[in-house]
């Protein structure tokens, strides 16, 4: 039990509290709701471009990563689809300092053309580094807009192409900023050796001025049930083909969710699962092969990636998949390996959930998905999925209409 | 009342740090076991680690095809096998082969510590090393090996090894595609049996730490009956080719360029060491550093640069990393040179030096938090046999340093004519 206080401020600001007596350090995480899914088609990337933007100095501090350090702290971000996340480990007597630098950056930045250029550029060079300059990189670019016709995912969250990094203006930003960035649209949570007292205290003086802003949520539309395969091929620079296939799932709160999680792990979760033992060790078919799903909270993607052995034919590679997926929906799985995968999803949340910072990004996470006392439930729910679970999901998930494939071959080869 | 937001709140230097001691216990067989009782929950990690490393190896890639290889099969258990009761029980065993050692790392929960350890056990004395696995394995060893040679960070890091150690070295020997062709069953027994040895091996548990968890290494690491009792065989040190100072390898449509730079650096039980990790954590150590500050947050070239000062068992390194616009890599050469040389002329003022001084100590402070960076921190002295007396010298170090020290150091360390460049991708 991940045991945990929560209240509101009366400007909308949700705050978590979870004491662990056990660590020096306290961990604060700060989330806003919102991430690539809420841009506009012809603005992307703003989220995280923003995300950078919110280092660059606040209207009272100038620099956020000094007065950070000084108080012995370290801190990061990250931007997906869904949410801006924003994180401090620091020495716990020095708490406030956290308060005080996320805060300020609440209440307003100090935008300027110059810092705004820099991180265009620096946004640049993750692009490069993460996707263009990476064999096989672009294939998530790729993928992408083949499985998403009019949902928002069908952007990656850098961006849906450099230009529009390139041409994001002051006025974008600052609008971004009024827009979403606000104490009624954020969840604060905080681990470590505190006091809910304690916390509510300095959230309330830190936080408590801030106004409400008025949140703009685009009605994001949903994607339309596929009707028939799409397919893609493309040639690059790469030494071996790769073959990339994604259904579309469940969404995070629908009970199905767990069932496609659990379906992945059957497949890919570990050495004995099936496509590593059946693909790589037995018919050795490919180099490496894996299957997981992105984890949205809307209807996401399930996906299956894999490089070929050299030699061996895309479609033959293919086959062997379609073969691995549809015995979980023909054949009937034994129930010690549906016990495997519920034994290893325990003791995976149990790895993970040792850290405070883990513990306050979840707890955050949950909340935001309605009730962060889903913690607590989050492994009940994996093992209640039974075996009539798999067999129904799978036959939906992997129905033919359903999948998106990605033929990304090698140059070379052809 | 009003807040005032331009000012800081009151924060606390740290005064102290909890350094654990382990509890370091000598088993029958003379392994060092050490244990460290650490956190709340119900965990245990297991390192047990071997000086095995690719210094140890006749060629490339024996020493890290046999670590990894061990989890292919025992006298007893399958490949298949070992998967799937580790999965079951939702353990993993990673094994990591590195220039000097090679370790495997089991992660377990303590209730099913008996069950896991028993097949870590098995793994380390008695490894079957079956032909077929071993031929898949490089088959796909081949697959990955090709696929990173595309990659520019990969590249310079190669040729970076060969420039600054030669190629004679084995800390500057590559491994290349055909080596993984003449990886043999009997190569990796011979080197399993010289090197898996229990009386150079050592052990680091952490986690819940009781009675029990202590007597199942002993039953299950501390006897005598297995390994055998033959003397290390180092390779000679090799003398060093010249430095080759910069090279380039040019690549077509690289959209960025891999920047590799270093210079030799003593080794972590050299009294300057510490201070040594204090100048380059301010030339590019943490994230409001001055390389990061100059390339990344004033230049917008990169994503990231950093430099770490890394200390293998025979050699260490002071390196910086990056990965910059195909444009602007001659440009940050310029600039890192410029970096360096700002260090050896210009004392480094209180402010600055207040700020690294603070932020080593919140880092330190994080590295004892929690059973795995516990063991992660104890690992990195007991590699190199210091005693936890280490970390209080280097938290003294880190508040005690002056300006003027940095500068001297910077100016007897960092000689601009040893510094070795490679740069991968496009050098304009």
């Amino acid at each position: 039990m991940i045991q945990f206080e929560k209240f509101t401020l009366e400007n909308g600001l949700k705050v978590i509290v979870h004491q662990d007596t056990s660590t020096p350090i306290v961990a604060f995480n700060l989330l806003y709701n919102v991430g690539s899914r809420d841009e506009m088609p012809n603005k992307t990337g703003f989220a995280h471009l923003f995300e950078h933007l919110m280092f660059e100095g606040s209207i009272n501090i100038p620099s956020f990563d000094n007065a950070l350090q000084m108080a012995g702290g370290e801190n990061n971000a990250f931007t997906n689809n869904d949410i801006t996340n924003y994180y401090i480990t620091l020495p716990k007597e020095n708490i406030e300092t956290a308060f005080w630098l996320e805060s300020d950056r609440m209440f307003s930045l100090d935008f300027s053309e110059k810092k705004l250029s820099i991180q265009k550029n620096v946004v640049i060079e993750e692009y490069n580094q993460r996707y263009l300059n990476q064999p096989y990189g672009d294939a998530s670019l790729l993928l992408r807009p083949l499985a998403y016709k009019v949902h928002p995912y069908q952007w990656p969250t850098i961006g849906k192409d450099i230009s529009h990094i390139k041409n994001a203006d002051l006025q974008d930003v600052k609008d971004f900023f009024m827009h979403h960035y606000a104490p009624n649209n954020a969840i604060l949570s905080v681990a470590g050796n505190v006091t809910p007292d304690e916390i509510k205290t300095l959230a309330k003086k830190w936080f408590g001025a801030i106004k409400k802003r008025e949140i703009f949520k685009p009605e994001i539309p949903k994607e339309p049930q596929q009707s028939e395969p799409r397919f893609m091929r493309i040639e690059r620079d790469v030494p071996f083909d790769a073959i990339y296939k994604a259904y579309h799932m469940s969404a995070k709160n629908h009970p199905d969710y767990y069932v496609a999680d659990l379906i992945s792990d059957i497949l890919s979760n570990g050495k004995s699962a099936r496509l590593y033992q059946k693909l790589i060790k037995e018919k050795q078919l490919f180099s490496d092969i894996n299957a997981y799903i992105t984890g949205d909270i809307d209807e996401g993607l399930f996906m299956v990636a894999g490089k070929l052995m050299k030699g061996v034919r895309i479609d033959e590679g293919e086959q062997a998949i379609e073969h691995e997926l549809n015995k979980l929906i023909n054949d009937t799985i034994d129930d010690s390996e549906i016990e495997k995968v519920k034994n290893k999803y325990e003791s995976v949340f149990q790895f993970a959930h040792i850290s405070a910072l883990n513990k306050a990004m979840d707890l955050a996470y949950q909340e935001l998905l309605g009730d962060a006392e889903r913690i607590n439930h989050d492994v009940k729910k994996f093992r209640a999925v039974t075996r009539q679970d798999i067999q129904r999901v799978a036959s939906i998930l992997f129905h033919p209409n359903n999948s998106s494939t990605l033929h990304y071959l090698s140059k070379e080869n052809s | 009342m009003i807040l005032n937001r331009k000012i800081q709140p009151a924060y606390q230097d740290i005064k102290e740090i909890n350094i654990i001691n382990p509890t370091k216990i000598k088993l029958k067989n003379n392994v060092v076991a050490h244990f460290i009782d650490a956190g709340t929950q119900e965990i245990v990690k297991i390192d047990i680690i071997f000086e095995a490393g690719s210094w140890s190896q006749p060629t490339p890639p024996i020493a890290s095809a046999t670590n990894e290889m061990l989890m292919e099969g025992t006298s007893t258990l399958s490949s298949q096998q070992i998967a799937e009761k580790l999965d079951y029980y939702g353990a993993f065993i990673q094994p990591q082969p590195t220039k000097d050692f090679a370790s495997l790392s089991l992660f377990t929960l303590k209730k099913y510590l008996p069950q896991t350890i028993t097949i870590l056990e098995d793994i380390v004395k008695n490894p079957s090393f079956p032909q077929h696995e071993l031929t898949n394995f490089i088959n796909k060893k081949k697959q990955q090996f090709t696929i990173e040679m595309v990659k520019v960070s990969n590249l310079a890091r190669r040729v970076f090894n060969e420039q600054i150690f030669g190629t004679n070295h084995p800390y500057g020997k590559n491994v290349q595609l055909e080596d993984y062709d003449s990886l043999t069953r009997e190569a990796l027994f011979d080197f399993h049996k010289k090197h898996y040895t229990p009386q150079h091996g050592k052990i680091i548990v952490t986690g819940k730490i009781d009675d029990t968890v202590i007597q199942t290494i002993h039953q299950h690491f501390g006897n005598k009956d297995w390994g055998t009792t033959r003397e290390r065989e180092y390779p000679q040190k090799v003398s060093q080719d010249e430095i080759i100072k910069e090279k380039i390898i040019e690549k077509e449509n690289a959209k960025q360029s891999a920047v590799r730079m270093g210079i030799r650096m003593p080794t972590q039980p050299h009294p300057d060491f510490i201070k040594l990790t204090i100048l380059n954590t301010i030339l590019g150590g943490y994230f409001g550093s001055r390389l990061m500050k100059n390339i990344r947050e004033e230049k917008g070239y990169t994503y990231g640069i950093g430099s770490l000062l890394l200390s293998l068992k025979h050699e260490g390194i002071l390196l910086i990393v990056s990965e910059v616009g195909a444009n602007y890599a001659k440009e940050t050469v310029n600039e890192i040179f410029k970096e360096i040389n700002r260090l050896k002329e210009e004392k480094i003022s209180k402010e600055e030096l207040t700020l690294v001084k603070n932020y080593m100590m919140g880092d330190f402070l994080r590295s004892f938090d929690g059973p795995f960076a516990l063991s992660e921190s104890y690992r990195s002295i007991i590699d190199f046999d210091l005693t936890p007396g280490y970390f209080n010298r280097a938290i003294e170090a880190i508040k005690t340093i002056t300006p003027e020290e940095i500068l001297q150091l910077a100016k007897q360390y960092l000689v601009e004519e040893n510094f070795v460049t490679t740069i991968a991708g496009k050098y304009e």
